[in-house]
């Protein structure tokens, strides 16, 4: 299938839990959203709570029902504003990822009919390395590799890139931290990172920024509402349009 | 009835009104609902224990063609007799029905869900492999856990022990002997407390990364520290 138009493609992942995965990716939609781009997040979590808990959705149709009633894909797909997309975590994706190769090239194709609609696609991903977050990172065409300075976090996200690099034959990550205390935390960590990554793997990765730890984002999930928008003024909703703008880089890259 | 149309145009007459054909499509129709009978049980409307058997003994050899692995959930009740005991049978089918609900709106619809006999269940999951059948028997068991049932006037918390095993092709194995394979997970179970969901935890290997000790080092043992001293002089604040 020809793709009518090329969306930056973008995965969020982690390894870790709770590392700020969904918060980041719904955020970041909404920065870019308010930027004028149409924006689609793919919810591959099939955790209970997620985009939809984390944004109160209700969701009505699943991307397995649309298949199998052969309606318009787009139809899966809910608005939240005119120009933010979600396709929900119920939508069956995971499931189907775990399925046979023709299954996923059909799953790919419907995502791919889905998002030529959007300027930007963000799948969210599960927690781990389970097949749905490896196919997810493969399938996209950015990677970003999210962390915290905290120990297990870094390992688990310097296996991840290890395992894609290996196994998936992608070469190239951006990094962005998150739960930092400070701008310098968050470059420090990534120099670490960077000094161990290019001593042991044959891949490059960059930069893109750091998120700092900041309470509007636990208030915020409370009021299941974006703190970019809640709280434009405070450290992390800057912070996370400091990252958009540095997306939409990629995306002038790109075209 | 749209499946049975083709019948009607068969007639060799063409005639609108065929009795012969009429009475075709009756017999048909009492045919599929006999099948229907013979493979659910009235209860629960899951499938039967002889469906059961023929349905897994077919996603086996399934699995042997496709090499996608089949996995199988088994479910006891916690606790069924003390229910019936204490709040009478009506009360126990109730029981039975509302777990059964309850777990029917939380599995796929290729999965095949079954009563295995009395207050126990088996749910057949094709093409699934171990890690994710695990994943949807928690999904089970919380969604029962966390739902209490009204009976005989009182909120009641019912919950269930699960075992979960998996079928890979690699071995000869009929579907009887899969069902208790599986079945000794739920005596597992049940000695652990009871309320959850019990495997072979080495089959759940986590995927190898490979991260080698001298990696692990060099990720740790750096100059700066990775917990680097908390600085909130510049940067965000
Ligand atoms: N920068 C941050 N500052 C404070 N809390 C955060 C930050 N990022 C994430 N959190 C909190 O951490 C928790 C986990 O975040 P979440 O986005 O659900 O992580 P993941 O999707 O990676 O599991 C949530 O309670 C969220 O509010
Ligand atoms: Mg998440």
């Amino acid at each position: 299938m020809a793709r009518m138009k090329t969306p930056v493609t973008l995965c969020v992942t982690s390894g870790k839990g709770g590392v700020g995965k969904t918060s980041i990716a719904v955020n970041l939609a909404f920065a870019l959203v308010q930027k004028g781009q149409r924006v689609l997040v793919v919810d591959g979590d099939l955790g209970l709570a997620n985009v939809d808990v984390l944004l109160r959705l209700s969701v009505q149709r699943t991307i397995c029902d649309v298949l199998d009633s052969g309606a318009d894909p787009l139809e899966s797909v809910i608005y939240l504003e005119e120009s933010l997309g979600i396709l929900p975590a119920s939508s069956g994706v995971p499931e189907m990822v775990t399925l046979g190769p023709e299954e996923q090239a059909q799953l790919g194709e419907v995502l791919t009919s889905i998002m030529s609609h959007f300027d930007y696609v963000l799948v969210d991903t599960a927690a781990g390395i389970g097949p749905s977050v490896l196919w997810f990172n493969r399938f996209v065409d950015h990677n970003i590799i999210l962390l915290s300075p905290d120990p297990t976090s870094f390992t688990d996200a310097y296996a991840l890139i290890k395992i894609l690099s290996r196994d998936y034959d992608r070469d190239y990550f951006y990094v962005v931290f998150n739960l930092v205390s400070s701008e310098r935390e968050g470059r420090q960590s990534y120099k670490i990172l960077e000094g161990v990554v290019n001593k042991f793997l044959d891949v490059d990765i960059e930069y893109l920024g750091a998120i700092p730890q900041d309470k509007v984002i636990h208030k915020a999930v409370r009021e299941q509402l974006p703190f970019v928008q809640q709280a434009p003024q405070s450290n992390a909703a800057r912070a996370v349009f400091d990252l958009a703008d540095r997306i939409r880089m990629l995306k002038e890259k790109q075209d | 009835m749209d499946q049975f149309r083709e019948l009607q145009e068969s007639c060799p007459l063409k005639n609108q009104e065929c009795p012969v054909i009429d009475e075709l499509r009756r017999l048909k129709e009492d045919c599929k609902r006999l099948q229907e009978l013979s493979q659910t049980d009235a209860l629960t409307g899951y499938f039967n224990f002889r469906y059961l058997l023929s349905a897994l003994e077919g996603e086996m050899e399934r699995t042997q063609r496709t090499g996608l692995f089949t996995s199988l959930v088994m479910i006891d009740l916690d606790y069924f007799k003390q229910i019936n005991d204490t709040y009478g049978h009506e009360s126990g089918n109730k029981a039975l029905q509302w777990s059964t609900d309850i777990w029917r709106e939380n599995i796929r619809r290729i999965d095949i869900a079954c009563r295995y006999g009395g207050e126990e269940f088996a749910i057949i999951l094709p093409g699934t492999r171990l890690p994710r059948a695990v994943h949807v028997a928690e999904r089970l068991r919380i969604a029962l856990a966390d739902s209490p049932v009204e009976l005989d006037g009182e909120l009641v918390r019912l919950t269930a022990s699960f075992g979960v095993d998996v079928y890979k092709g690699r071995e000869n194995l009929s579907a009887k002997a899969f069902i208790e394979r599986t079945d000794r997970f739920v005596f597992e179970g049940k000695a652990k407390g009871r309320n959850c969901v019990c495997f072979e935890e080495k089959e759940i290997a986590v995927v190898p990364t490979g991260v080698t000790d001298e990696e692990k080092k060099a990720l740790f043992n750096n100059p700066i520290g990775l917990k680097s001293e908390r600085d909130n002089s510049k940067g965000f604040l």
